[in-house]
């Protein structure tokens, strides 16, 4: 059943790996359908665990989970053609070419091939690597270009929900500059609603509407990056982080 | 956006990226190519390639007089040693001290054989742990027994001259006789060529131990790789359904099970050429079409049942380590199955002990060809088809055991 605005609604998530490990512990959030979120918090947090169960991949143990006015995890095969997810360190097929890559991606997502061609020609083109590079096996890529074919495989599918795992994590600060500027430009023609996580403060105030702090499994908060830092009375997203889990552990 | 449960983009991936990788095709396709002839060759000359050393002595040379029948021991000495010869012996009449087999003719060999109430004695000798000492055992048995027989043909004759009786030597050595027709498997008389075919057909069904196992590591890496590469992650958020990815990685990798077979089908051709060119034996009228087909499709189906085999374990434990432990499980499995189609029937054995091996699909893939052998094709066809079931199944059951959660999880 289609819901309302959000695109994403979690309700007093929980998921415990194991016996133990209580990766999530009561995660509750909305992300109104076009706006760009993200999920801030340090390793271990509960960000990319959140990212799977609304990718689909992993099964929460209690609570709520809607996307795109899907439930989960009953109506994952309704869910899984609208969104888009990036893995952290998300790999491409080494002995495939760039173009193959974004090929592959787009055959599955397209009815035909010659759409499939289209799809993965806006993969080239969100990618910005010339037509020689997107040609070359990708195991002669660099880490920044492999990122941006693996983000551009992620954004040209048409997705109304975009999930993106830390994707500056591990590259230079060219590269870096680079992936958030695909995801800004992306974000603004697109119209698709972005969900990112990360650990770096800056980028997500560059680049999100609103920012949900995450640490051990629990939302700390969330809010506008000015209002978090307003709240907490810090100069940056960084300190206002520290100051709202409690100082540095 | 549309969604559809579609087979095309896996198997064009997994196409693709298996084409690129030809050092491993390369070697998995040529391995039964190589194997095959060199079965071929080592399954019928290995006894002449193996060398041995015989030594003969004769304590007892000069003439053995029965009645008008005279023998020599040298005569006897010359027969056994181009009999070890034959059997690729180097023989030599010093009396050596590192051999396989030694042949003596004792002091009192001439009186013992040419008396009438004496036993005459040869002494065999041969060396513990030799392989070859055997096969030169019953080389010197098979001159002896000749030998023997002349002689008792002699004293026979020699008997019935004194006493004066008719005496037909033969039916006093040899008063039974017996005939031996062979049948096939509707009844009817078939020439000692089918005895041959039957034996070749243990053979070839033997050699599927070659093609079954390369596919398992291809599929492991397929999976395993994938996941650790960090690509089956975003793969697994997109709409491709499970079975897709189950079914296109098995049918991609049984691609190589194809080129396999094919390598296998040219290599089997070399196995019946090489001795009907080195040796005169027509081999290559056995080959018939029907045993060919039989063996590419025992070799086909032989690969998808491995990789059916592998895929629940791969898929549910997402391991490398998991996956080379029943790698190794199934290929003992496999070898038991082929060792008992060398050395027996599994249609002839016991209900209990049948019924089990046929649960093993390698089991049908073996009567397969040996059905086509004897030239029962429904039964080959039937065979096949439980083959298929049986793969279907396995292949139902990987797609039902995947998890994602399991696979991003896992280490591998």
């Amino acid at each position: 059943m289609a819901g309302d605005g959000a695109a994403v609604r979690l309700r007093d998530v929980v998921k415990v790996f194991g016996k133990k490990v209580r990766a999530l512990r009561g995660v509750s959030f909305e992300v109104p359908r076009g706006a760009i979120y993200g999920i801030l918090g340090p390793n271990g947090a509960g960000k990319t665990t959140t990212l799977r169960i609304i990718a689909t991949l992993v099964r929460h143990d209690s609570g709520y989970v809607e996307v795109l006015g899907h439930r989960l995890p009953d109506e994952r095969n309704l869910v899984r053609g609208r969104i888009s997810y990036l893995p952290e360190d998300a790999g491409l097929y080494h002995r495939l070419t760039g173009w193959e890559n974004l090929l592959y991606f787009a055959m599955i997502y397209s009815d035909t091939l010659e759409e499939a061609r289209r799809m993965a020609e806006l993969g080239v083109k969100l990618s910005g690597l010339s037509e020689r590079d997107i040609h070359r096996k990708a195991s002669e890529y660099s880490k920044g270009m492999a990122r941006r074919v693996a983000l551009a495989r992620a954004l040209m599918v048409g997705a109304e929900l975009v999930l993106l795992d830390e994707p500056t994590s591990g590259l230079d600060v060219f590269s870096a500059y680079s992936i958030r500027k695909i995801i800004k430009n992306f974000a603004k023609s697109s119209g698709a609603t972005v969900l990112m996580s990360s650990h770096n403060m800056l980028e997500v105030e560059e680049l999100c509407d609103r920012v949900i702090l995450i640490n051990k499994g629990s939302i700390v908060a969330e809010g506008e990056p000015a209002e978090l830092k307003e709240r907490a009375g810090a100069a940056n997203l960084e300190e206002a982080f520290i100051k709202l889990v409690g100082g540095v552990s | 956006m549309r969604r559809r449960g579609r087979l095309y983009p896996v198997i064009w991936k997994e196409l693709r990226d298996m084409a690129r990788d030809i050092k491993t095709i390369a070697a998995i396709a040529i391995l039964p190519l190589i194997m095959m002839p060199f079965m071929g060759l080592t399954s019928i000359y290995v006894q002449t390639l193996q060398q041995g050393v015989a030594v003969v002595i004769n304590e007892d040379p000069g003439k053995i007089v029965i009645g008008d029948h005279v023998f020599t021991t040298q005569q006897l000495v010359n027969e056994i040693e181009n009999a070890l010869k034959s059997k690729g012996f180097i023989v030599t009449t010093h009396n050596v001290s590192r051999f396989d087999i030694k042949v003596i003719i004792p002091k009192g060999f001439r009186a013992n054989i040419s008396s009438f109430t004496r036993l005459a004695l040869i002494r065999i000798i041969k060396a513990v742990g030799s392989t070859k000492a055997n096969a030169g055992e019953s080389a010197v048995a098979s001159v002896l027994g000749s030998f023997a027989h002349e002689v008792a043909v002699a004293k026979v004759d020699y008997l019935g001259r004194l006493a004066r009786v008719k005496v037909s030597p033969s039916s006093v050595l040899d008063p039974i006789i017996y005939t031996t027709t062979l049948v096939g498997p509707s009844g009817a008389a078939v020439s000692v060529v089918e005895s041959f075919r039957v034996m070749l057909g243990r053979i070839l069904a033997f050699s599927l131990i070659f093609v079954t196992t390369p596919s398992i590591a291809y599929i492991t890496d397929s999976v395993v790789g994938e996941k650790e590469r960090k690509t089956f992650e975003a793969l697994l958020a997109t709409p491709v359904p499970r079975w897709s990815i189950v079914i296109g990685k098995a049918l991609s990798a049984s691609l190589i099970g194809l080129a396999t077979g094919l390598a296998d089908a040219i290599g089997l051709l070399l196995f019946f050429a090489i001795p009907s060119m080195t040796y005169g034996i027509n081999l290559l009228k056995l080959l018939t079409p029907t045993l060919l087909a039989a063996h590419v499709s025992a070799v086909y189906l032989s690969v998808l049942a491995s990789l059916a085999l592998i895929l629940p374990i791969v898929i549910r434990s997402g391991s490398y380590r998991v996956a080379q432990a029943f790698s190794l499980a199934i290929i003992g499995v496999a070898s038991i199955v082929f060792f008992i189609a060398l050395y027996a029937n599994i249609g002839a054995l016991t209900p209990s002990l049948r019924y089990l091996l046929y649960v093993i699909p390698y089991s049908h893939a073996v009567c397969m060809i040996k059905q086509a052998v004897l030239g029962e094709v429904w039964n080959t066809i039937l065979h096949s088809l439980i083959l298929v079931g049986e793969i279907a199944v396995l292949l139902a059951i990987a797609v039902k055991l995947f998890s994602e959660e399991k696979i991003i999880y896992s280490k591998t």
